[in-house]
């Protein structure tokens, strides 16, 4: 199965808007794959109906070979795992109580709650109650549950929205590490350096339609201008084409010892995004 | 739909430790508990009584417990988490239920000792608890189903506890006002009628009809329930 989830012609109509209209996609095994696009355009929706939340209104949903029928067994829930930015743990619970009972719900050692614990770097947490620990914190406990049974495919729907650097890149790291084991990931997000720096290919969302979908860095070469930014001594700023004629130039300020810094003029993701939608990743 | 006893014990065992902490539901047990000991520093205490402080215990323990943990777990979140686990619909609700049971027999078992009710034949008088505690266990969590958050869930019990919990009061005007016909059939109702039976000495052969149509509360509540946890998994 090199697929963990194909999509064809998936839409999802509520009364008479549309929140998902013909999507065809799919997601190699061992992939991390994001979702972009701004709120309303139909990322949670996606995630739900992937998940066995929502009902489509038509189309075909296959994860993990599964049809849309098999998506609400013990048996696929037990090789997935869902991350949103509500935590749902038991507040008057401790962290290890929280984590304890998710092993005995999918029947793996207790033993585990002290390796996931350390890999999101709360080993020393594990006494408190959850009503005492900070929402990056928070968020690192889930991750540690979803941690727990190394899932084969992992849902995250905006796991960083409203986190720090410092928690966002504990999260970032931990998914990688998650990644790393073979653990699929689908990730919907509006933060393209999240995006940028986690996904193997990504789709942007608009409107319930996936306008493009790519590597990140396929999609920055083929929207960049192919212009060199170079920072000059003098204080000046010069472009130069990425081409022979470019290089000639460039090699005359650097003889002369006159360049501070070259950059390569790639567009965003967020740049990308606005350039095909026309409108801005909130 | 699958069923394992491992994970409703760990759903189980999860609520216990939950509701230890938490000063609501204790508050609410004990409001009972000093009711039923202020009643059994009476002296000697009508049968009606009795079961007022009973119906009271299924009314504001049982029913009011199980509706808030599930509307807890829905605002929380925690109840999608657990969806979204390989706990199936039966794990999470036997779960869910038992701690609400073992709650409920304890309270029972205690307002009773403290009023002073010593039934003539214990074995149906149990029979006829367990039902009505099943009952009012999906009550509660239909109407935890039905609620936002736990302050929602704290109004919503308010005409449960008055119709079934002080139903039986409603008896003397059911011949005056027909369209209260229906009190006559209230769990609550049928739980005194058989309790007056089984003190006259008669035994479960004579008692069926009563069971029969607690049984029927339960069985109906039972399947609205299903149909209520089916459509809260579904957004």
């Amino acid at each position: 199965m090199d697929n963990v989830i194909e999509v064809n012609g998936l839409a999802k109509v509520y009364g008479n808007q549309t929140a998902l209209a013909d999507l065809d996609f799919s997601v190699k095994k061992g992939e991390t794959f994001g979702f972009l696009g701004p709120s309303g355009s139909g990322k949670t929706t996606t995630i739900k109906i992937l998940t066995g939340q929502l009902t489509p209104t038509s189309g075909e949903v296959k994860v993990l070979g599964l049809p849309f029928s098999s998506l609400r067994t013990s048996e696929y829930r037990k090789r997935i795992g869902v991350i949103t930015d509500n935590s749902g743990l038991y507040q008057r619970l401790s962290v290890y109580e929280n984590l304890k009972l998710y092993c005995q719900l999918y029947d793996v050692p207790l033993t585990r709650i002290e390796e996931v614990l350390k890999t999101v770097n709360l080993a020393n947490e594990a006494k408190k109650i959850v009503s005492k620990l900070s929402k990056g914190m928070l968020q690192r406990v889930t991750l540690a549950r979803a941690f727990l049974h190394e899932p084969d495919l992992l849902f995250l729907d905006e796991p960083t929205s409203a986190l720090d650097p410092v928690n966002s890149m504990h999260i970032h790291r931990g998914l990688k590490k998650l990644n790393e084991k073979g653990t699929t990931i689908f990730l919907t997000t509006h933060d393209m350096s999240e995006a940028e720096s986690l996904c193997d290919r990504v789709a942007f969302l608009h409107k319930g339609n996936i306008q493009i979908m790519d590597e990140p860095k396929q999609l920055r070469r083929k929207y960049s201008d192919h212009t060199l930014r170079v920072e000059l001594k003098n204080g000046k700023e010069v472009v130069l084409a990425n081409n022979s004629e470019g290089a000639q130039e460039l090699y005359k300020y650097m003889s002369a010892d006159q360049v501070i810094s070259v950059h390569s003029n790639e567009p965003t993701l967020g740049d990308i995004f606005v350039e095909i939608t026309g409108r801005e990743l909130i | 739909m699958t069923f394992s006893m491992k994970r409703a014990l760990a759903i189980f065992q999860k609520d216990l430790k939950d509701l230890s902490k938490n000063m609501y539901i204790g508050s609410t047990v004990l409001i009972v508990i000093l009711l039923a000991a202020l009643y059994g520093r009476m002296g000697e205490v009508p049968l009606e009584m009795h079961y007022l402080v009973i119906n009271f215990v299924f009314a504001m323990v049982t029913a009011f417990i199980q509706c808030a943990i599930i509307a807890e777990e829905k605002e929380k979140n925690t109840l999608r988490s657990l969806m979204l686990s390989p706990a199936s619909m039966n794990d999470i609700i036997f779960g869910k239920s038992l701690v609400t049971f073992v709650v409920t027999i304890l309270t029972v078992v205690l307002c009773a000792w403290l009023t002073g009710y010593q039934p003539a034949d214990i074995l149906p008088i149990a029979f006829a608890l367990i039902l009505s505690t099943l009952f009012y266990i999906a009550l509660g969590t239909i109407l935890g189903l039905l609620s936002k958050s736990v302050m929602e869930a704290s109004v919503i019990i308010l005409p449960v506890v008055f119709i079934f919990g002080f139903g039986s009061f409603l008896m003397s005007y059911v011949e005056e006002y027909s369209f209260l016909a229906f009190v006559e059939y209230l769990p609550s109702v049928q739980l005194i009628e058989l309790a007056y039976e089984v003190e006259e000495g008669l035994g479960f052969g004579d008692l069926w009809f009563h069971l029969f149509i607690i049984a029927l509360w339960v069985i109906g509540s039972a399947i609205l329930t299903i149909i209520m946890y089916k459509k809260r998994e579904m957004d």
